[in-house]
């Protein structure tokens, strides 16, 4: 991230903008195979920093590919000791890097989290695990995951940034608590799959739409920039549909990667337009976190009474 | 029911490409047979990998279905694959004079199993992946042969109904005469896959759609206007037929078993 002084033509008046390059990795991976794919995103890391950009953002399980069902324990990363995790963390000297792993803490063995790291020069700023779990009809993640219990926005240079994987943004009440805590980013990073191939036209899969009604109306809403990088490729006949995407804090779409095929892009974002955003839909200011903790916590123990 | 014939092409090629691929196959061999899906099957397979590393295999018995391997051939040569015809009749006459057998599902089925093992035997010559041509409606409704036309390296076509893949064939420029026949397995002459079946595939992708991809109860289908008893008849057909779409059950005694919890992705490693 950089401060580019700058002038506004409009006011003459002598303001800041905050430009920030996000380069998002639409790749593919192999599935449980983290040497292979460690290697895939060192070279991607150095590609996106030559490309002079700020952040680099990987898919969901982006390290081990997502149908792993057993394979999940023979996979898992402790970041505290991990040699996979050393490299990554050397390569995030330059640039800030989001990935996807399969976790597993010092303090807590056998129990596996699907989580998205944050890391920024050479350290891990923030981990967050997966907390809606997709276990119906083709998926099966409640079957070999421990659910995380918390979405909490954290601080990276001037913005508070949200960390989602795949599900847990479908579920709007995961978005608004990022929103309450401030972020002005909200990062998904995604494995899902493409269905639904009726529409003629569409371009890509019926499934896409509901990421990107979402994407725009969140970041519409929240006056926050919503960056969701998704896979591609295959495994085991299913097709990951791509079609990553930026919508900017007035809930328009700054970029799309294309649907189905492999990707690296480079964006320009102006943090600036949070502000604005802000300044002119005063959703933030107006946001009563209080009111609906207390509506949920009244709902929470009728419900433990009934 | 209608689909983006460009979004399917383009994620089946994939697949075609993808799959054989990470299984370290460079080709692919399809039994044609002059019939619609192994033939859309091999345009997009040659759309995928290209026709010099496509081989088909048309395997006639007797002259059960003539004109089916009249057009197997101009469809390969049409397409620029290599193939090759292998007459069944000896060997299946060989079999059934020692052990005679007069209904035809028993000859059917015989012939459907030597066309799988004699694929498999050039899959293996060949170092090729064999494609599957089942399509949607009969893995739905169990008809095929179990070991026979089901059995496969991999199936581009069966998330495709019968009436969708006719659909992806006129996108795909699929000769009209081969567009226009009537669907048959060539198990016994004259046979076709609607006399036997009691309805067309029209009417029933109709009912498998309102049963399977709308998720409705046989009642909730028949209230939409659906005729009751081929809902029934469908409905039931699923239901009887979901062994041919499974591996066998495998009796668990350890803790720890092959079919039940040894749960390893298909791609593993790849």
């Amino acid at each position: 991230m950089r401060l580019r002084q700058n002038y506004w033509t409009e006011d003459f008046i002598l303001c800041y903008f905050l430009l920030m390059k996000v380069a998002i990795a639409q790749i593919s991976s192999v599935l449980g195979r983290v040497d292979k794919n460690l290697d895939r995103h060192l070279e991607l890391i150095e590609k996106a920093a030559s490309q002079k950009a700020d952040l680099v953002i990987f898919p969901e399980l982006s390290l081990t590919g997502y149908s792993l069902q057993d394979l999940v324990p023979e996979v898992a990363i402790r970041p505290d000791c991990s040699e996979v995790m050393s490299r990554l963390l050397a390569a995030s000297r330059h640039i800030d890097v989001v990935v996807g792993l399969v976790e597993e803490r010092k303090e807590n063995p056998g129990i596996f989290y699907n989580s998205a790291a944050y890391l920024s020069r050479g350290e891990i700023t923030y981990l967050h695990r997966k907390v809606f779990l997709p276990t119906s009809g083709m998926f099966e993640e409640g079957r070999f995951f421990a659910g995380g219990r918390e979405f909490r926005a954290f601080p990276a240079g001037s913005n508070r940034i949200g960390l989602l994987i795949c599900r847990d943004f479908l579920h709007y009440s995961s978005s608004y608590c990022l929103l309450a805590d401030g972020a002005g980013l909200i990062i998904v990073i995604s494995a899902a799959p493409g269905r639904g191939i009726v529409n003629e036209n569409s371009q890509g899969f019926e499934s896409s739409r509901s990421w990107e009604l979402m994407g725009q109306t969140i970041s519409y809403f929240s006056s926050a920039y919503v960056i969701y990088c998704n896979r591609v490729g295959l495994e085991n006949g299913v097709t990951f549909a791509g079609g990553s995407f930026i919508y900017n804090p007035d809930g328009q779409l700054q970029f799309k990667a294309p649907y189905l095929e492999t990707d690296l892009s480079t964006q320009e974002i102006d943090l600036d337009l949070i502000r604005k955003a802000r300044k002119n839909r005063p959703y933030k200011r107006d946001d009563r976190p209080e009111v609906i903790c207390y509506s949920l916590g009244r709902l929470l123990r009728k419900q433990d009474e009934d | 029911m209608k689909i983006d014939c460009q979004l399917v092409t383009r994620v089946l090629t994939s697949f075609i490409r993808e799959e054989s691929y990470k299984a370290g196959f460079e080709r692919n061999i399809i039994g044609v047979s002059g019939g619609l899906d192994s033939t859309v099957c091999a345009y997009l397979a040659v759309r995928a990998v290209g026709p010099q590393n496509i081989f088909g295999l048309i395997m006639p018995f007797k002259d059960y279905d003539q004109e089916g391997v009249r057009l197997a051939e101009e469809c390969c040569r049409l397409l620029g694959i290599n193939f090759e015809k292998i007459d069944l009749s000896p060997q299946i006459e060989a079999y059934f004079s020692r052990h005679p057998a007069e209904q035809p599902v028993l000859r059917g089925n015989k012939i459907a199993r030597e066309r799988m093992s004699i694929l498999y035997d050039y899959s293996a010559r060949l170092k090729a992946m064999i494609l599957g041509t089942s399509n949607k409606s009969e893995l739905l409704i169990g008809y095929g042969t179990i070991h026979g036309d089901l059995a496969c390296g991999i199936n581009p076509m069966g998330d495709l109904y019968k009436t969708q893949v006719r659909q992806l064939a006129r996108y795909l420029e699929v000769p009209e005469k081969i567009l226009r026949r009537k669907p048959t397995a060539g198990l016994w002459p004259g046979q076709t896959d609607e006399d036997e079946i009691g309805f067309s595939y029209e009417e029933l992708d109709q009912i498998l759609f309102k049963l399977v991809d709308e998720r409705l109860t046989p009642d909730e289908a028949i209230k939409t206007g659906l005729e009751e008893k081929k809902v029934r008849q469908v409905s039931e057909l699923i239901r009887k037929s979901e062994y041919k779409r499974k591996m066998p059950p495998i009796a668990k005694l350890s803790e720890r078993t092959v079919g039940h919890d040894f749960l390893y992705p298909y791609d593993w490693g790849k």
